[in-house]
C-alpha cells in the first residue's frame, strides 16, 4: 500500500494513458462517426490527466479547455452538418487494407526492438529517470506562472506568430467554408 | 514519479494509433481526428523532456503546438465541408479529382 502511494504518479499516468489508448482505439474502430468523436473526446481527457500527472497543470486545464471544449464541439458540429449515415453500410477501412497490414506487422517488430533496446537496456533506468520538480528559477513559482514567463521571455515571437497563424486559418476557414452560390 | 520509459511507452502507443487511423481509415472527419492523436502524443513528449531537462520550456512549445492543432482543425473542418459539397461525400478513396 505505502509503495502504491509512492507510485502513485506513475500510475495514475500509466492509467490514464492506457485508457487514452483505449479511446484511440474506439475512434479508429468504431463504424459511427459519433462513436468516433466519443472516443476522440474520452481520450483527449485522459491526455489531460497525463499532463495533470505528470505536474503540468495550466497545459492540462488548456487541453481540457481547448480539446474538449472547442475542437470536439466542432468535430460535433462537422458530423452533424455532413450527413454521414448513407456511407456506414460501406466498409469503414480504405480498399488497401490487406496490403497494409503486413507492412504494420513488420513496423510493429523493428519499433518494439528498438523501443526494448533504447528504454529496457543495461543503463537506461539512470538516464531516463524524471527529475522531482523543476529547477531554478521556475522552482518557487506555480506552474501558470513558469510557463507564462517561458512563454513571454523566450518564445515570444512563436507566440505572435501563433496568433497571426490563427488570424490566417480564421479567415481561410470562412472563406473555404462559404458557400459559392450564395 | 513517472518514469520516462511509460511516458515514452504511452506516446508511442497513441502515435501510432494516430498514425493506423490515418493509414486505414476512409473517413477524413477520423483521419482529422487522428491527427490530431499524433500531435498530442508529441506534446505529451514534450512536456516529458521539459520535466527531464527541468526547464519549461517544452511545456511553452506544447502550448504552441495545441494553438497550431487548432488552427489546423479549423482549416481541415472547412476543407471536408468545402468537400461535401463538391462531392456530396468524405471518403478519402473516392477523391479523384487529380488523377488525369
Amino acid at each position: 500500500m505505502e509503495q502504491l502511494l509512492i507510485n502513485l504518479g506513475q500510475n495514475m499516468f500509466v492509467l490514464f494513458g492506457l485508457l487514452a489508448a483505449g479511446g484511440a482505439g474506439v475512434l479508429i474502430f468504431s463504424k459511427s462517426a459519433v462513436h468516433s468523436v466519443i472516443g476522440f473526446l474520452f481520450s483527449m481527457i485522459c491526455v489531460a490527466g497525463c499532463f495533470l500527472s505528470l505536474q503540468a497543470e495550466f497545459l492540462g486545464v488548456a487541453q481540457l479547455l481547448v480539446y474538449a471544449g472547442g475542437i470536439v464541439v466542432l468535430f460535433l458540429f462537422v458530423v452533424m452538418l455532413v450527413e454521414l449515415t448513407k456511407y456506414q453500410e460501406k466498409g469503414i477501412f480504405q480498399t488497401q487494407t490487406k496490403f497494409a497490414i503486413p507492412l504494420v506487422g513488420l513496423g510493429l517488430l523493428v519499433f518494439g526492438g528498438l523501443f526494448r533496446s533504447a528504454l529496457f537496456g543495461a543503463s537506461a533506468p539512470e538516464a531516463l529517470t524524471l527529475q522531482p520538480g523543476l529547477v531554478g528559477a521556475a522552482e518557487s513559482l506555480g506552474n501558470a506562472q513558469a510557463v507564462s514567463r517561458g512563454l513571454f521571455a523566450n518564445f515570444l515571437l512563436p507566440f505572435e506568430i501563433l496568433s497571426v497563424i490563427l488570424l490566417v486559418a480564421l479567415v481561410g476557414a470562412i472563406v473555404l467554408a462559404k458557400s459559392e452560390r450564395v | 514519479m513517472v518514469s520516462m520509459n511509460a511516458v515514452l511507452l504511452i506516446s508511442f502507443l497513441l502515435w501510432s494509433v494516430g498514425v493506423a487511423g490515418v493509414l486505414i481509415r476512409r473517413n477524413a472527419l477520423v483521419i482529422l481526428m487522428c491527427v490530431e492523436l499524433m500531435l498530442n502524443a508529441a506534446n505529451l513528449n514534450f512536456i516529458a523532456f521539459a520535466r527531464q531537462s527541468g526547464t519549461v520550456h517544452g511545456q511553452a512549445i506544447a502550448l504552441l503546438v495545441m494553438g497550431f492543432a487548432a488552427a489546423e482543425v479549423a482549416v481541415g473542418l472547412a476543407l471536408v465541408v468545402a468537400l461535401y459539397r463538391r462531392k456530396g461525400n468524405i471518403q478519402v478513396d473516392e477523391i479523384n479529382l487529380l488523377k488525369g
